[in-house]
C-alpha cells in the first residue's frame, strides 16, 4: 500500500529550513524510502520567508506534486502566510511557540503542536542550534535513525561547528530535541519577537534613537563606531535579530552609525543647547 | 524629533527589500542625502534595472521607471528628451552597466547625453546567488568559480576607464565607495549637479559591499571594499 508523508517546512531565509530539508530527504533516501524534495526561495536571498516542500513515500513518486501537506513547520510569524494555502484539517501543525502566537495560527491549523526551540535553543544551547532541535524531533516523528541523521548534520554543518564546545551543544541540542515532548494545549509565550515603536535613549548632551522596526542586524555600525559605544542588546529586530544598543556616555555623536547604517535604524544628534 | 532616514527616502516602504548590511542601502542613504541637499525631490526621475536594483523600486519617493538589461539608460535618455526640466538618474548594477547593457551607456556617453548613471558594482552577480562576473577580480572564489577566479577571465572590468575613452571631454566620470559615505556624498552631488547646471553626462561607479554572497560579516565586507579601491582606485577619472 502507498504510504505518503507531506511535509512543508517554513521559516525565515538563512533560519536553516533547506538545511533541515536536506538532513531529513537524504536521510530518508538512504533509509530506502522514495523522496521529492524542492526549495522554495524568494527573489531575496534573506529576510523573506523560505519554504521547502518535503514529500517521502515507500513507492515511487511520479510527479511531485505538492498539495495538501500532512505535517506543516512554521519556525517564524512571518512565515505564516506561506503555509497557509497548504493546510486541510488533518494537517499537524508545528510552530515554534517562542515566536509564534498561537493565535496568529490561521482557523485550519486544528492539529496544534508547540515547541518553544527558539526559546530552549538561547537558554539551554546556542541560540543557533534552535533548528536543530526541530531537525531532531523531526527525525523522531518520521522514524529516522539518530545516528544517520546526526552524521548528516556533521555533514553540512561540521564548518559552523568552530569549536568542540559549540560541536558538543548541537548535539545535545539535537538529541534534546528529539527526546522532546509537544505542548498541546498550553503554549509557551511568544516572547521572541520582533520589538516595535522606537527606542529612545537621552542624557543631557545627546539624544538618540534606534527604530528597531527597520533594524535587520547587520552590524556595520558597531564595526563603524569609532568609540565602541555600540554593541548588540537583547531586543530583536524586524528579521528577529538583536538590535544594537548605545551607550551614550562613550558616544561622541560623530554620526558614523547614522550615516553608515543601510537601513535607516539609528540616528544620534547633540541636543540644541549643546551644539 | 530625529530622523533616522534622508527625507526623499519613502518611508512607508520601509523596511527595505535588500539583505541585511546590503551596500545599496548606504548608497541610497547618500542619494538621499544629496537630493535633499540640492532640494531637487520634485525634479527627480528615477529609472532602476533588473538585478538587485529592481529592489529599488519606489525606494526613493520620486516617479520610478524600469526596464531591463542597461536599456534604462537610452530609456531616460528619451525621457529627458521630452521632459528637459526634469532630472534623470539611472541607477542599475555592475551586470547591467558592465556586461549585458554596456552598448547604451558607451553611446550616450558618447553623445554626451544628458543623464547621470548610478552604477553599483559589488563584484558579482547578487541578484543569482553570486556569480562570477566581470567585475570580480582574480582570485575570489564563487559559486561558478570554486577554486578562485582564473587570471585569464580577466584582471576585473574598468568602466569608468572605458567609458572616459568614448565621453565627451566636460563629462564628469568618477568611482566612489560605499566604505566612504562622505565621498560618495560628494561625488553624487556632483554628479547631479553635472547634468543639471552643464547638461552633460555623468557616472559614477560605486564600489558596494554584498555580505549575502561573499558570506562576510560586517567587518570582513567592509574590509573588502576598501581592498577593491587597489584595483578601482576612487575619485576623478580623466
Amino acid at each position: 500500500m502507498t504510504h505518503t508523508t507531506k511535509i512543508i517546512l517554513a521559516g525565515e531565509g538563512g533560519q536553516g529550513i533547506q538545511t533541515i530539508a536536506k538532513v531529513i530527504t537524504e536521510v530518508a533516501a538512504a533509509q530506502g524510502m522514495m523522496v521529492s524534495y524542492i526549495p522554495v526561495f524568494g527573489v531575496e536571498q534573506r529576510g523573506t520567508p523560505s519554504v521547502a516542500l518535503i514529500i517521502l513515500s515507500n513507492e515511487e513518486i511520479f510527479y511531485p506534486r505538492f498539495d495538501n501537506a500532512d505535517y506543516a513547520i512554521v519556525l517564524q510569524k512571518r512565515a505564516v502566510s506561506s503555509v497557509e494555502s497548504y493546510l486541510h484539517n488533518k494537517t499537524k501543525i508545528v510552530f515554534d511557540s517562542s515566536t509564534i502566537g498561537a493565535e496568529n495560527l490561521p482557523k485550519e491549523a486544528i492539529h496544534r503542536f508547540g515547541i518553544p526551540a527558539t526559546q530552549l535553543a538561547a537558554e539551554k544551547f546556542t541560540p543557533k542550534a534552535f533548528n536543530l532541535i526541530v531537525a531532531g524531533k523531526l527525525s523522531q516523528v518520521l522514524n529516522l535513525d539518530e545516528d544517520r541523521v546526526w552524521q548528516k548534520i556533521e555533514k553540512l554543518l561540521g564548518k559552523k561547528f568552530k569549536t568542540t564546545e559549540i560541536r558538543e551543544k548541537s548535539k545535545q541540542a539535537f538529541l534534546f530535541g528529539r527526546q522532546f515532548v509537544f505542548e498541546l494545549k498550553h503554549f509557551s509565550k511568544p516572547i521572541f519577537q520582533p520589538a516595535t515603536g522606537k527606542i529612545v535613549s537621552k542624557n543631557a548632551e545627546k539624544t538618540a534613537l534606534i527604530d528597531p522596526e527597520r533594524c535587520k542586524g547587520c552590524g556595520i555600525c558597531i564595526v563603524k563606531c569609532p568609540v565602541g559605544a555600540l554593541k548588540f542588546s537583547d531586543t530583536l529586530g524586524v528579521f528577529a535579530t538583536p538590535v544594537p544598543e548605545i551607550d551614550l556616555e562613550k558616544c561622541i555623536a560623530c554620526g558614523n552609525c547614522f550615516r553608515f547604517c543601510p537601513d535607516g535604524a539609528i540616528a544620534v544628534t547633540k541636543n540644541k543647547k549643546f551644539k | 524629533m530625529l530622523n533616522t532616514i534622508p527625507k526623499s527616502w519613502n518611508s512607508k516602504l520601509k523596511p527595505h527589500l535588500f539583505c541585511p548590511g546590503c551596500g545599496h542601502g548606504i548608497a541610497f542613504k547618500q542619494l538621499g542625502f544629496a537630493i535633499d541637499g540640492l532640494g531637487l525631490q520634485k525634479e527627480i526621475t528615477m529609472g532602476v534595472d533588473i538585478g538587485c536594483s529592481l529592489l529599488a523600486w519606489n525606494f526613493l519617493d520620486v516617479p520610478t521607471i524600469q526596464t531591463h538589461h542597461g536599456r534604462t539608460t537610452p530609456l531616460l535618455v528619451g525621457y529627458k528628451m521630452v521632459r528637459p526640466k526634469r532630472i534623470v538618474i539611472s541607477y542599475m548594477g555592475d551586470g547591467a552597466a558592465w556586461g549585458i547593457g554596456l552598448q547604451n551607456i558607451i553611446h550616450a556617453a558618447y553623445r554626451n547625453n544628458p543623464v547621470t548613471v548610478i552604477v553599483i558594482n559589488n563584484e558579482n552577480f547578487a541578484m543569482t546567488g553570486g556569480q562570477a562576473s566581470y567585475t570580480t577580480l582574480p582570485g575570489t572564489v564563487t559559486p561558478t568559480s570554486p577554486i578562485g577566479k582564473s587570471p585569464e577571465l580577466g584582471a576585473g572590468f574598468k568602466g569608468p576607464e572605458l567609458i572616459r575613452n568614448v565621453a565627451h571631454k566636460e563629462a564628469y566620470i568618477a568611482r566612489s565607495t560605499v566604505a566612504n559615505p562622505i565621498h560618495l556624498l560628494s561625488t553624487l552631488k556632483k554628479a547631479i549637479l553635472s547634468q543639471k547646471e552643464n547638461n552633460n553626462f555623468a557616472l559614477v561607479e560605486v564600489l558596494s559591499i554584498c555580505p549575502t554572497n561573499w558570506k562576510t560579516n560586517a567587518k570582513a565586507s567592509l574590509d573588502i571594499a576598501i581592498d577593491m579601491e587597489k584595483v578601482y582606485p576612487i575619485g576623478e577619472v580623466r
